[in-house]
């Protein structure tokens, strides 16, 4: 069984073991605290809404990134789950080792230590059966492509996919446009998933102005 | 949260109260399933005496909606009041979800007028 936030890391693993860059990337990162965020609401830890995150218990779920956001979301004043993720999404980068270990201890993933021109160090996560993935891309495939209405569990999945753009790694540009208005509908249905999408609008909007700040 | 459930030829109306929160959530589901499984016409949830809905609570229509789908049962929301009204429009339940302004209007859409 894998959480969330394995599955979004699965997600970003390449055929040949690399992770995908856009794991690094700004959106990638909101979406992981996203899942984080995800993960204590559904243990029942957090609740949200519109205006804040609402801590209802501090005991530790029993996983190290996850209990890390809780620990910093109940240290914090209220504010809502957009600020939440921009100021945790620092934090990614350890949230999405973590997992990547915690695969690795569990069979899911291999981990290898191979060196690029014999000096830079670099790190792959082969799959050992791949079952996981395949089953998180299967799950997101068949909501975009069925009318059912998803599970809460793939809706966040394909929102916090979509935000964090790991669909680009199995869906083709030209798919992903054709699949546009069932990837809006059902990707934001879920508050935290829309927080994550508001706290990357936001700070888009925000480098935007930053550039556009000296011409006008 | 207080529920109150009202069985007519045309749908069973469930009526919550209150505010639907981590808390209240697995209860609502719990019974809305229970409703389901006993095969109405048709499932209306009243909202007019609901004035608060969570991220935990959001799912318990998305969960309902989707087994009352699988089912084959028309699943309507009603009632909204605007705190409400204003989740369910952000999160884009409004689109995925069949949506009047009272009880009134949806059995009327059913195809039965309130009595």
């Amino acid at each position: 069984m894998v959480n969330l936030i394995e599955e979004l890391v699965l997600l970003t693993i390449a055929d040949d073991g690399s992770v995908a860059f856009t794991a690094g990337g700004s959106g990638f990162r909101m979406s992981a605290i996203g899942a984080c965020l995800v993960e204590l609401n559904n243990a029942g830890r957090i609740d949200a809404d519109l205006d804040a995150v609402h801590v209802l218990s501090q005991e530790p779920v029993g996983n190290a990134a996850i209990d890390r956001v809780l620990a910093l979301v109940a240290a914090g004043p209220e504010k809502p789950v957009s600020q939440w993720v921009r100021q945790l999404a620092p934090l990614s980068g350890e949230i999405v080792r973590l997992a990547l270990g915690s695969l690795a201890q569990r069979g899911i993933l291999a981990q290898q230590e191979s060196r690029f021109l014999w000096v830079l160090k670099s790190r792959r996560y082969p799959l050992i059966d791949g079952a996981e993935q395949k089953e998180a891309k299967l799950r997101i495939l068949s909501t975009l492509l069925g009318n059912d209405l998803p599970t809460p569990h793939d809706t966040v999945l394909l929102g916090l996919a979509r935000v964090g753009g790991v669909l680009e790694g199995f869906l083709t540009t030209a798919e992903i446009a054709r699949l546009d208005d069932r990837i809006e509908q059902i990707g934001g249905i879920d508050l935290i998933a829309k927080g994550v999408e508001i706290a990357l609008r936001d700070e888009q909007e925000q480098i935007a102005r930053s550039f556009l700040a000296p011409i006008c | 949260m207080n529920v109150t459930f009202e069985t007519a030829t045309a749908a069973t109306v469930a009526r919550p109260q209150g505010r639907l929160d981590f808390g209240a959530a697995a209860g609502l589901q719990q019974q809305l399933e229970e409703v389901i499984a006993q095969k109405p016409a048709a499932l209306v949830v009243d909202c007019a005496q609901l004035e608060y809905v969570s991220s935990a609570g959001l799912r318990v229509f998305l969960v309902a909606a989707r087994a009352a789908k699988a089912a084959n049962i028309p699943f309507i929301a009603c009632g909204l009041q605007a705190s409400v009204r204003e989740v369910f429009d952000v999160s884009g339940f409004t689109r995925i979800l069949e949506i009047h302004a009272d009880t009134a209007a949806a059995l009327t859409h059913l195809g039965t007028p309130a009595a």
